[in-house]
């Protein structure tokens, strides 16, 4: 078995999907983004240096790039925790055929040094390398620097792998990072004087690219060792497992038809391991206007402060709507063969999303600290989420046929990202248009004018709802076939 | 009951399922055997509108099931795990389903209590989600929840398979009884000719889509069964 059987195993999963076909525009916006990364890259590493030397002529530019630089690396991780696709391999089929599981575990993680991720900073980091030779700057110098932010970067692939499937790390690495934030924001210690300084010797000592080659190599280790540890299908091994109680949850009984569906997606979130996530996940963004709100900066540009008062309430309608029918994937014929209306199933799941933007509401209260303005626009921003991006949300839904594993255990082999570029472009619109809405008649008139803009159009929503359920459901029913058929698709 | 007017399903150029015609009255146990591929699972999911079929239609009790919802809350099915929600227990599955098929708790409790010795203790009272009980236990909270509502048409997959002894011969006694007692139409397919045998009126066998027997059960019919497939 060699790796090459592995490729050729992939590239036919990948061209045999059925999700193949359908994405071709969005894969041809997402080429049309990376071509615009990769030529801002470029010539942001061309131009940089005598940026710098015209901005401070006193400094030499490497020290300056050198101390920046983990603000760099920061930024890297930050967008890889989010939109870095890691692998996801069906290992079951491999685990009896005579193939050294080394060899399964070193072709997955060699597949993950592939990313586009690893390969734009290159795009920065050697053009800014070229110019530093044209000036003149020592090569052995310049090509030590240059291979240890390689390293770097490759380290930054695997760590990324570490927090992104394991909670200890996460958790470990954020409350690091948050540790030397407040450190440095109540001026008790500053980390990134001392980073520079590191980032410094990488250049003027040209073998200290040991370090990062040394912090791969450990890194690597980690992730061997902890891939090679979920080798095992976990379900069939497992035996002990918690007794659960069963639940009625009778007070939804009020809904009447909707009852019964309300009940079971409470139960979805509560016990599968998915939804709970993302429950955690939106229950952050409730604090996501705190990044906002203290800053001066957005205090003169309301248009993002909205944007930040939408996501506030709508951090659970976002997060969890945009996987609307995938959430049932592992039942969807059940529901499909039950007697149960698309419309009823989309009502209940509009109920939902309003029953979470209230709550999130309520619990905004605290916000009436940075005044009322601020307290009215997210007041407006959840009257736009109920009326307007809740149907958003549903219509995309439709257009999203990736099944779900709700309870994923065998966390190292699966996908157990919240979202992917694709659900991120979707989600564009629904976090521009509130912008969009509020900032028209705010220039023209008033900053209240665009408040009662943002609140209006979501009341008008609100109105059509029965006009808007008609129209999704129209779209459900005509993509009903697709979508079973594509949640009958097995990983 | 159920009436098959020139149904076929191609996927591409393959013709999976090709039935010029096909009656099933009222109450009648219908079995369905044939090999791998001879197109029973496709038949049914055109059943359930699961899949679209590429010409013709199906009418179930005056409804076609392709152009209205209507046949739903009279039918009900078992097909695979896919039809269980893995993070419910038995119990809330079984009300769930109640619920959707406008069934009381009490009523819900009342047909689980004549079950209780099909269950042979493993389902109920177990704590446990579907997802954790085995593929044969699952399979016997799939059976037993397609029987809720008094469904008019119920459709079962394979029942047999992956039960064990004890659960396959109640299981045939629970759909004799079915068909005894009540004007339930039961459509089962089965790899078993025996199973099969004992407890349908009616068998009709596919062969490449195409159905190219249908026998009234009698005492011949296992030998003839067990001819033909050994040809």
């Amino acid at each position: 078995m060699r790796y090459s059987q592995f490729l050729s195993f992939e590239w036919k999963q990948f061209k045999r999907s059925s999700s193949f076909q359908k994405g071709i525009g969005i894969k041809i916006v997402l080429l049309l983004a990376a071509l615009y990364f990769i030529a801002a890259f470029t010539s942001l590493g061309l131009v940089a240096y005598y940026l710098i030397q015209k901005s401070f002529p006193q400094l030499d530019p490497i020290v300056v790039v050198n101390n920046y630089l983990i603000f760099w690396f920061l930024l890297d991780l930050t967008y890889r925790f989010f939109l870095q696709q890691l692998p996801v391999m069906n290992i079951k089929p491999f685990m009896l055929v005579p193939v050294k599981r080394s060899t399964i575990i070193h072709y997955l993680l060699a597949k993950t040094s592939w990313s586009f991720f690893n390969w734009l900073p290159l795009f920065f980091f050697i053009p800014f390398a070229i110019i530093l030779l044209v000036e003149a700057y020592p090569l052995i110098q310049v090509m030590g620097w240059l291979v240890a932010m390689i390293l770097f970067t490759l380290s930054l692939n695997y760590l990324n792998f570490l927090i992104n499937k394991n909670n200890t790390y996460f958790y470990g690495l954020v409350s690091i990072i948050f540790s030397f934030a407040a450190l440095r924001y109540f001026n008790i210690y500053d980390i990134t004087v001392l980073a520079g300084e590191f980032f410094n010797k990488m250049y003027s000592l040209w073998y200290a690219f040991l370090i990062p080659l040394l912090l791969l190599v450990l890194l690597y280790r980690r992730n061997y060792a902890f891939v090679r540890k979920s080798f095992y299908l976990d379900d069939a091994i497992r035996k002990e497992k918690k007794l659960v109680k069963t639940q009625e949850f009778s007070f939804l009984n009020r809904f009447g038809k909707m009852a019964p569906f309300l009940k079971n997606d409470l139960k979805l979130i509560l016990r599968n391991a998915r939804p709970k996530q993302v429950l955690f996940m939106s229950f952050l963004f409730l604090f996501y206007g705190l990044i906002f709100y203290t800053q001066e900066t957005y205090s003169d540009s309301p248009a993002f402060l909205v944007f930040a008062s939408v996501f506030i309430t709508g951090g659970f309608l976002l997060s969890y709507g945009q996987l609307v029918p995938s959430w049932d994937s592992e039942y969807y014929k059940l529901l499909m063969s039950q007697n149960i209306p698309y419309r009823q199933y989309l009502e209940s799941k509009w109920y939902l999303m309003l029953v979470a933007v209230i709550i999130s509401f309520i619990l905004a209260t605290p916000y009436i600290y940075f005044g009322w303005d601020i307290y009215a626009m997210i007041a407006a921003g959840a009257i736009f989420n109920i009326g307007l991006n809740s149907f958003i949300t549903l219509f995309g839904g439709a257009l999203n046929r990736v099944p779900v594993e709700l309870n994923v255990k065998a966390k190292a082999f699966g996908n157990t990202q919240g979202f992917n570029p694709t659900q991120l472009l979707i989600a564009l619109p629904k976090m521009l248009g509130p912008m969009l809405i509020f900032y028209i008649p705010y220039k023209l008139i008033n900053f209240n004018a665009g408040l009662l803009a943002l609140a209006l159009s979501g009341l008008i929503g609100l109105m059509l709802k029965s006009f808007f359920l008609n129209k999704i459901e129209s779209i459900y029913q005509k993509g009903k076939y697709k979508t079973i058929a594509a949640f009958n698709e097995k990983k | 009951m159920i009436r098959v007017e020139n149904l076929s399903k191609k996927y591409n150029q393959d013709e999976v399922l090709h039935i010029e015609h096909l009656e099933i009255p009222k109450g009648q146990s219908f079995g369905l055997v044939g090999n791998n591929g001879a197109g029973k699972t496709t038949f049914f999911s055109l059943l359930l509108d699961l899949i679209q079929p590429t010409t013709g239609h199906i009418v179930s009790n005056t409804i076609r099931i392709d152009a209205s919802e209507d046949w739903k809350p009279f039918t009900a099915a078992f097909i695979d795990e896919s039809f269980l929600i893995g993070y419910l227990t038995a119990e809330e599955y079984f009300y769930f389903i109640g619920e959707l098929r406008g069934q009381s708790k009490t009523a819900v409790d009342a047909l689980l209590a004549e079950f209780e010795d099909f269950f042979q203790d493993e389902i109920l009272q177990k704590k446990k989600y579907l997802r954790d009980l085995s593929k044969g236990n699952q399979k016997k909270v799939g059976i037993i929840a397609a029987l809720i509502g008094q469904p008019d048409v119920v459709i079962l997959d394979e029942p047999f398979a992956n039960l064990d002894p004890t659960t396959q011969i109640r299981l045939k006694k629970i759909i004799k009884d079915l068909d005894e007692n009540t004007e339930t139409t039961i459509l089962i397919s089965s790899h078993d000719l025996i199973h099969v045998t004992e407890v349908c009126e009616r068998i009709v066998v596919l062969d490449k889509g195409e159905p190219v027997k249908d026998i009234q059960t009698s005492q011949a019919t296992l030998e003839e069964l067990e001819a033909y497939f050994n040809k």
